[in-house]
């Protein structure tokens, strides 16, 4: 008995750890691979080793030497703008509405709150098109006339990347679920004292809503890092206000023109690997310093929802 | 009457604005719950609402480009998606979705039972299986093309330097598709094991020890316990990884480019696997047949409500019997 247990013991440590290797190989090549040059990547294609301290991937990617083409700090720049905003406006509206809906009696509660989760059935692709027109045809602004003719209207400007998705539905719906379980108690002193409701959200509720909007501004932060079907669609046109996502995408050429190699169809292969890893990197950090909230998170939208 | 006066009489005295805060602090719940929602549903009403119901219009006319005029062309480009290259892209988008998920699902059924046996290292490895889904699908599925470059690629080094023939990938559309599903359940897999676990670990050991009294052994304890209790989050799961599956877009697009912008050649070899997503994708912005597109995400959006909805009803009947 003891010897078939330790075998099984044994069989799960195998699975888990060569599994889990094999999970992480893809990673672990494109970080070995992205330190090293044309000639140490092809020595061993199999496994990568670099010989040498070589950096040059990592350089072409910061220095500004190609700034007409790469513009890794100006995209990153970008991409954190587009995420503190959207932190703070997705973050404040769930907050409000959740509040609203979980502690606030009035007519129509329910089919407000059913009208609100009718859009979680309804796949994302049937935005972009009408979306994208409203974009294009914007009265009044990127050449346009007031009736929306003559110009680009938002497309290809910053407010196109900041305009839309500020209502989602998941987080209200996490954040009606947290205001649930916090009892009523708090609420009621604060307002015998005559706090007003937004004095309570403020001093009572916030305090107590920080590990779901931990769950919030991780899961945002993650979801507009690597956010990219929307800024190619709206931005495609104006490298200034790509984000790191984006640029990088489009960038795959420029290493090996970095490296003297131009006119040739040659992809750099270790330039691609850095460039994943630059991209990757910030949300290895993020996810190993809150790993936690990442679970719970996941959960969240799973139990709850 | 002059009861009537008397408390009539202060209202008459309180001045307009008065009486309007007499009247919030009498309804303040409605007030603020509309000042705060209004706001919220009307911005809801014009980016989320008034799309959807546009994009059936759209789909009823002929519109190429933005700043031209649609014309009404009724069910036509509904009737476009039963000539090529719409059936081939439902039938992959399926194949993909089918294959991803079934694969990903039992992979991490097995790895979230292992990991919630008393194992040493067990965040070490959940992080491991998890850290791919951070990943941005547009650069590491871009970056897949440096292992399946048929010129100078990974794994036609691996086969030259183990003296084999080299295989021209990006030419066979049964291993293209093989990478597909290959990079999207790496890159899928750590959500539901990260799920699954949270779900094994929900269960009272109670009940597991009241049936090893009874006799049941590991298997038993597996088929008539814990399969059993994890079926609603492995319909969870399927729910939201066929909506994930049919959305599958960017990675098909950059595994199949090749390394270049040009969108229109993607989908390849010869569009064998080229999804809806994908085809609505190029119809709107690169061949501007906006109708068009927007009749691909009416199909898309209608087969997903029917999806969800049979299933959703599946699962509560499920939870009747029981």
């Amino acid at each position: 008995m003891r010897r078939s247990l330790s075998l099984g013991r044994a069989v799960i440590y195998f699975i888990l750890i060569f599994g889990s290797l094999g999970m992480s190989f893809p990673m672990l090549y494109g970080i070995v691979g992205s330190f090293c040059d044309f000639a140490d990547f092809a020595a061993r294609p199999w496994f990568p080793m670099p010989t040498k301290l070589y950096l040059e991937n990592y350089t072409i990617l910061f220095t500004p030497r190609f700034t007409s083409a790469v513009q890794t700090w100006l995209w990153i720049r970008n991409t954190l703008i587009r995420i503190i905003w959207y932190i703070c406006i997705t973050g404040t509206i769930a907050v409000l509405a959740g509040y609203v809906f979980a502690r606030l009696e009035f007519r129509g509660r329910n089919t407000a709150f059913l009208y609100l989760l009718s859009s979680m059935m309804i796949p994302g692709i049937v935005f972009w098109i009408p979306t994208y027109v409203i974009m294009a045809r914007w009265p009044g602004v990127g050449g346009n006339d007031w009736t929306g003719q003559g110009g680009k209207g938002l497309v290809d400007s910053w407010p196109a990347l900041l305009i839309t998705g500020w209502v989602n539905v998941y987080y209200i719906f996490l954040l009606r679920q947290t205001f649930y379980s916090i009892p009523l108690d708090f609420e009621e002193a604060a307002r015998v004292d005559g706090a007003s409701t937004l004095r309570v959200l403020k001093d009572v509720y916030l305090p107590m809503l920080k590990p779901t909007l931990t769950v919030l501004v991780i899961f945002q932060f993650v979801t507009f890092w690597n956010d990219y079907q929307w800024p190619l669609i709206v931005s495609s046109g104006n490298r200034e206000i790509w984000t790191l996502a984006l640029g990088f995408q489009k960038m795959l050429f420029v290493g090996a023109s970095a490296k003297g190699l131009v006119g040739t169809a040659v992809i750099d292969y270790p330039f691609s690997f850095a460039m994943a890893v630059v991209a990757t990197a910030p949300l290895i950090v993020l996810f190993m310093g809150l790993q936690s909230y990442f679970v719970e998170g996941v959960q969240g939208f799973a139990l709850k929802g | 009457m002059t009861a009537l006066t008397t408390r009539a009489a202060p209202n008459l005295e309180l001045s307009s604005r008065e009486r309007f805060a007499r009247w919030r602090r009498r309804h303040r719940q409605p007030f603020e719950a509309w000042l705060i929602l209004g706001p919220i549903l009307a911005y809801y009403s014009f980016f989320f609402i008034f799309p959807v119901v546009a994009n059936v219009f759209v789909s009823l006319t002929r519109w190429t480009g933005v700043y031209d005029r649609p014309i009404w062309v009724g069910l036509e480009n509904y009737r476009k998606y039963l000539e090529p290259p719409y059936p081939l892209t439902l039938f992959n988008t399926l194949l993909f979705t089918v294959t991803i998920l079934s694969i990903s699902t039992a992979l991490a059924f097995l790895i979230a039972v292992l990991l919630n046996e008393k194992v040493i290292g067990r965040g070490l490895y959940r992080a491991m299986w998890y850290i791919p889904t951070l990943t941005s699908a547009a650069i590491t599925s871009q970056v897949m093309f440096a292992f399946i470059s048929p010129y100078d690629g990974v794994f036609n080094a691996v086969l030259k330097a183990l003296g084999q023939k080299i295989v021209i990938w990006t030419l066979r559309p049964g291993w293209m598709r093989t990478f597909v599903i290959g990079y999207s359940v790496w890159r899928g897999v750590g959500t539901p094991v990260v799920l699954f676990l949270a779900a094994l670990q929900g269960i009272h050991p109670e009940i597991y020890e009241a049936a090893m009294v009874d006799g049941a052994d590991y298997w038993r304890l597996l088929r008539y316990i814990t399969v059993p209790l994890l079926r609603p989050m492995v319909i969870f799961v399927l729910i939201t990884g066929t909506i994930a599956g049919f959305q599958i877009f960017e990675t098909v697009m950059l595994i199949t480019a090749g390394g270049q912008a040009n969108v229109a050649s993607t989908g390849g070899p010869h569009g064998m696997t080229n999804v809806m997503l994908l085809q609505i994708y190029k119809d709107a912005f690169v061949s501007s047949n906006l109708g068009r597109a927007a009749a691909g995400s009416v199909i898309t959006a209608i087969i997903l409500l029917w999806f969800t909805t049979t299933n959703m009803r599946i699962m509560s009947r499920g939870q009747v019997e029981r």
